[in-house]
């Protein structure tokens, strides 16, 4: 839906992850979409560049989130409010249906 | 060459390739502190529509190379960068701009009060410390409009916690 918009599916996909789960890693991106690792970093690193996103060291992995600073934010997010209500049920679920709440290490699933 | 001096006539120079550029981030904190605040990065953002591939053909022409996002020089130990543009200060463009001139050139720079507001916005998002006493900085030395800087506080969503730090910007009575 955005992609026409963006001239890029993979910015697409990292926009509305971000959306919905408010931080994300490149691979798990990459991962839920099924799609190329090098092609979401890539855009990640170019939406990092424009300001869009901002990232930090977790270990050794590197998090990303929107830019609170990045002046257009209100506007994007209420774009992607209104794209996901378009997705299907089986993409919009594995990205909003994920467990958030805390679970003791160790405890068997 | 200087800091100011290289912001300057990188200013300067692109300017006649057609590329108009605003100085932001440290290094306007640099010059506005007499270098009580130190950078290595020298941030000039595109006032107007320019192209990355515009900007390192005029950059490359100057000698710099282009290094990732940035641009360095064999005679220099300033990195110069480009953010995107055009030029802001939170959710708001920013406001008319300080010229200073220098021998290498003229330069544009955001002004003491919109320089403040961008060092408030990574205090107000991160609770960066080193951001506000760098604001605090500016203010010290420059005239700010902080009743502006208090307007602006409370269109970000930010109005608590300039009540908080406005007494930081009081200047003393005589």
């Amino acid at each position: 839906m955005l992609e026409p918009l963006l001239g890029s599916k993979s910015a697409e996909r990292i926009l509305i992850f971000l959306f919905a789960r408010e931080e994300g890693y490149a691979t798990e991106i990459a991962r839920l979409f099924r799609t190329d690792l090098y092609g979401v970093q890539k855009k990640l690193d170019g939406l990092e560049a424009g300001g869009i996103v901002v990232s930090k060291k977790v270990g050794r992995t590197r998090l990303y989130t929107f830019n609170p600073r990045y002046p257009l934010l209100p506007e994007l997010k209420a774009l992607l409010q209104k794209a996901i209500t378009f997705y299907p049920e089986k993409t919009t679920e594995p990205l909003l249906m994920n467990r958030r709440r805390p679970r003791r290490r160790g405890k068997p699933l | 060459m200087t800091q100011a001096e290289l912001a300057a006539y990188v200013h300067s120079e692109l300017e006649k390739a057609g590329i108009d550029l605003v100085l932001s981030g440290g290094a306007a904190v640099s010059i506005y502190t007499a270098n009580k605040y130190q950078t290595r990065d020298v941030d000039l953002v595109a006032t107007g529509f320019t192209t990355h591939t515009q900007i390192k053909r005029a950059m490359l022409a100057l000698g710099f190379r282009n290094v990732g996002r940035h641009y360095e020089h064999p005679d220099s130990t300033w990195l110069v960068e480009f953010p995107s543009g055009p030029p802001h200060v939170g959710g708001e463009p920013i406001g008319p701009v300080e010229v200073i001139n220098f021998a290498t050139g003229k330069l544009h720079l955001i002004s003491p009060t919109d320089c403040v507001k961008d060092r408030l916005s990574a205090y107000y998002h991160w609770q960066d410390r080193q951001s506000l006493e760098q604001a605090r900085l500016v203010a010290e030395s420059h005239v700010v409009d902080i009743a502006e800087v208090g307007r602006w506080s409370r269109s970000e969503g930010f109005e608590e916690e300039f009540v908080k730090i406005a007494p930081l910007f009081e200047r003393p009575r005589r």
